[in-house]
């Protein structure tokens, strides 16, 4: 065995890598097409169901000409979605339907890849070891910035594909080019905070840091971009937001790339400013001065609940003002887009978007949908967190002193309890403080229900997160926002009009009933919170037996 | 004397790998010993079963009688452990996170803490994401001292430290011995081992394959012998329990194992001017069982 060793060593060629000096630029695509793929194929089924469904529930003219006369001129859904100037065509309530969720889709698809395989790869380490490579620091952020972008090339493509076919169906008819230009324009903000990402990166000491700082930027962006569009004599306002360039690049209803300008220049703009100071910072310092001193701050570090607390209290806070500023918002344009539905055929229309009724409870009822599926994120981000803790080597340290796993577990789960249900009701308080500012006549203990109601989603989310924690744990993350993504694909097609319900019950959210347009569904919320405690149960005896992995 | 570590025929296999292969092991309450073998043959592994942190494919584990995979909270509360890689929180400070831990454990010896800090030169205030590799693994090793525990498990403790702090280490060792704690301590450091240990256990792809007290070992091990001829070096090679005879010279090493004395009649016979024979190194011992290469035989 030795001699067969000492004489084949010798022989064996060694196999040349092709590029030796793009091996980062490799590494970084190879990861970013991956989930650039993955979001691709998201984007993709959702522009096309979009669609597709908008062709069988708005079949004549009439219900077409209905639907444009609710929504056409209201300036408080073209705040929050963008205008909507062709609602009687399939591609102007495409546009109008989904362009703005999936812009903010890939805007956070964008800056979370980018920090990642920048910032995070130097936090691991990694980064350093690829520097001891055959290239400077300044080389091997422009390579990661390369494969970020052929990340953002499959990410178009992938949408493109799907868009041109599913334009080609007879009843849909959207021309090749015009369905190319919508995906590019779609991917447009993906692009841009790739680039933003970037240059946080450089900034900040950590990833988290430089992820929040970039989503900072994403929320004036859609803050500036939502005045000017808000009908208050400030559109000027939409040339200060990327967001609001995408939104200028009107893809179908009236296309003007001109818009690209600003996008192109912004984007080559932020890469060369990152690959700039990459090259005068040392390899895992900061930009920005990092606090890498503090006093002792020891009133939460009791004990495993107390660390999930201090370790998740910031991006929790982050969380919580999200949810409060969106809720806020919904409340304060409630009344005055609830005022547009009247007459049999708007609400008709309506309540095919999930909202029966009339008023501004009915445009609660559909905003109150994007609120469960914030707090759901928070819910995912709660089980990926203590996985993490398992993943990073760092929950050893507890479970090697006197904390037992099921006290590990159950503390954790009772954070995240307490969290989501003060994401609901926080939810709630700040829609009807919105709505109550504009005498919309919303009833507080009306409000709080429909707060508390988006929790049991969250809570079966967090359920099949800690199953999945419990029993496959390296899979947590994907079933957690697989599961998540899902659901939210599931509302998008089915929220505007029925398909199979055997696809729709698969969404948590399809479960939940529209408060405050309709009273909450208590029976529904017990079952879902029911099943998200059982999967819970479920997970923690496994994690009782089961072996720590790591990642 | 009571136990502290016993195991019986533990076994854990990953799939068709086998990663620990009944091991029998018995450690007495006081006692400091050694755990060796190249990376992968099992220490880390056998340590996580003691800990509970993963379960024994087959057979038992327990300390202080207490069975590791049933009550493992019990158990713990008797011991401490420093792994080799010190992965903690980035946001916590040094001082922070021995609050933490001392906190999570129960009992902390405060002055004890306190000298831990000074003899390790360790900066309590600074965050765990801006100490170097040395510095984290200072702040679990004073995590696991500072509540005196009855065993203490090292899983590679020293990585990263500086010769001043081995020192350190070895001197804290050195106290725990004295005050009846028990260790067990894997490492690669032969002369660590070496210097604190009363008893060593050699692992090799997983199964023990010799566990004694240094001199015991020494003594089934081979004697190195050098010795220096006035005139003709003779031919050593055909005598009893001689091996890797090298000649330079008039200088002829080799080493002999079992009964010197036929070695002696020869060389006397020859006309030695100089002999020097010493026991083998730990080091020594430990390339005999593994080969010079580092692959096990």
């Amino acid at each position: 065995m030795h001699a067969d060793l000492a004489v084949a060593a010798p022989v064996a060629p060694v196999r040349a890598q092709r590029f030796p000096g793009t091996f980062v630029a490799r590494l970084s695509a190879r990861r970013a097409m991956r989930s650039g793929a993955l979001w691709g194929l998201i984007f993709g089924i959702a522009i096309a169901s979009s669609e597709v469904s908008y062709t069988r529930i708005y079949v004549t003219q009439a219900q077409r000409d209905a639907l444009a006369a609710a929504y056409g001129s209201n300036k408080a859904t073209s705040a929050l979605f963008g205008p909507a100037p062709q609602l009687q065509t399939v591609g102007g309530f495409t546009v109008f339907k989904i362009s703005m969720t999936l812009m903010i889709l890939g805007a956070v698809w964008g800056l979370l890849t980018s920090t990642r395989l920048l910032r995070g790869e130097e936090d691991s380490g990694r980064w350093e070891l690829l520097l001891t490579g055959r290239t400077t620091r300044r080389g091997a952020t422009a390579q990661a910035l390369a494969g970020l972008a052929a990340g953002a090339v499959t990410l178009w493509y992938v949408t493109a594909v799907i868009t041109v076919v599913s334009g080609r169906g007879s009843k849909v008819d959207i021309g090749a080019g015009a369905s190319l230009y919508l995906a590019l324009a779609v991917v447009a903000t993906a692009v841009m905070f790739l680039g933003v990402g970037a240059l946080t990166s450089q900034l900040a000491a950590t990833r988290r840091q430089a992820a929040s700082y970039a989503a900072v930027f994403l929320g004036v962006s859609y803050a500036l971009r939502m005045i000017a569009d808000a009908g208050v004599g400030l559109h000027w306002l939409v040339w200060t937001s990327p967001l609001g360039w995408v939104e200028e690049l009107q893809p179908i209803t009236d296309p003007h790339p001109l818009a690209f300008l600003p996008i192109v220049a912004l984007t080559a703009v932020l890469a060369v400013g990152a690959v700039r100071l990459a090259g005068t910072r040392d390899a895992g310092a900061s930009i920005l001065p990092d606090r890498s001193r503090s006093g002792p701050h020891l009133a939460l570090l009791f004990g495993p609940a107390g660390l999930a607390i201090r370790l998740l209290r910031a991006s929790v806070i982050s969380w919580w003002v999200a949810i409060a500023a969106a809720a806020l918002l919904y409340g304060l344009i409630a009344k005055s887009a609830g005022a547009t539905i009247s007459g049999s055929s708007v609400k008709e229309v309506f309540s095919k978007l999930g909202a029966p009724g009339t008023g501004a409870e009915a445009v609660l009822g559909v905003c109150f949908l994007v609120l469960a599926v914030l707090v759901a994120f928070v819910a995912a981000g709660q089980v990926t967190a203590a996985r993490g803790e398992e993943s990073g080597g760092r929950l050893d340290h507890m479970l090697v002193r006197t904390v037992s796993r099921a006290s590990w577990l159950s503390g954790r789960l009772a954070v995240a309890a307490v969290v989501l249900v003060v994401s609901g009701v926080g939810a709630g308080f700040f829609a009807w403080l919105g709505a109550a500012s504009q005498h919309s006549g919303v009833g507080l203990t009306t409000m709080l229900q429909a707060g508390v109601n988006l929790v049991p989603p969250a809570i079966t989310i967090l359920g099949i997160g800690v199953l999945a924690f419990g029993t496959r744990p390296r899979t947590t993350s994907v079933v957690v926002y697989g599961v998540l993504g899902w659901s939210l694909l599931v509302v998008i097609v089915g929220g505007i009009g029925a398909t199979n319900h055997w696809v729709l019950d698969t969404s948590v959210f399809h479960h939940m009933a529209s408060a405050p347009a309709v009273p909450p569904d208590w029976e529904a919320n017990g079952i879902m919170t029911a099943i998200g405690v059982a999967c819970a149960l479920v997970g923690g005896l496994g994690f009782k037996r089961r072996d720590l992995q790591g990642e | 004397m009571a136990t502290a570590i016993r195991t019986e025929g533990l076994t854990k296999r990953y799939g068709d790998v086998v990663a620990l292969d009944h091991l029998d092991l018995e450690i007495a309450e006081g006692e400091v010993v050694g755990y060796l073998g190249p990376n992968g043959a099992g220490k880390t592994t056998t340590l996580r079963l003691l800990l509970g942190l993963i379960r024994p494919t087959g057979g038992r584990a327990e300390v202080f009688g207490l069975d590791c995979e049933r009550q493992p909270v019990e158990t713990h509360r008797r011991l401490a452990f420093v792994p080799g890689e010190a992965n903690l929180w980035p946001s916590l400070t040094g001082g922070e996170t021995l609050a933490l831990l001392g906190r999570v454990h129960g009992e902390v010896d405060e002055a004890y803490r306190s000298e831990l800090l000074d003899r390790f030169d360790l900066d309590p205030t600074k965050k765990v994401r801006a100490y170097s590799k040395g510095n984290r693994q200072k702040v679990v090793l004073v995590a696991a001292l500072m509540v005196r525990p009855d065993l203490l498990l090292l899983d590679e403790p020293t990585t990263g430290l500086d010769p001043l702090m081995e020192q350190a280490f070895r001197h804290c060792i050195g106290e725990a011995r004295e005050r009846g704690q028990t260790v067990f301590l894997s490492s690669h450091i032969l002369s660590e081992v070496e210097a604190l240990c009363d008893r060593v256990g050699i692992l090799r792809e997983g199964s023990l394959v010799e566990i004694g007290t240094l001199a015991d070992m020494r003594h089934l091990s081979a004697l190195s012998v050098e010795a220096t001829f006035d005139g003709t070096v003779p031919d050593l090679s055909g005598v009893p329990g001689v091996s890797s005879v090298e000649t330079n010279g008039r200088v002829v090493r080799c080493q002999v194992r079992g009964p010197i004395e036929p070695l002696l009649r020869v060389l006397a016979d020859a006309g030695v001017s100089e002999l020097v024979s010493r026991e083998p190194s730990l080091e020594e011992l430990f390339l005999a069982q593994y080969g010079e290469d580092g692959r096990a035989r």
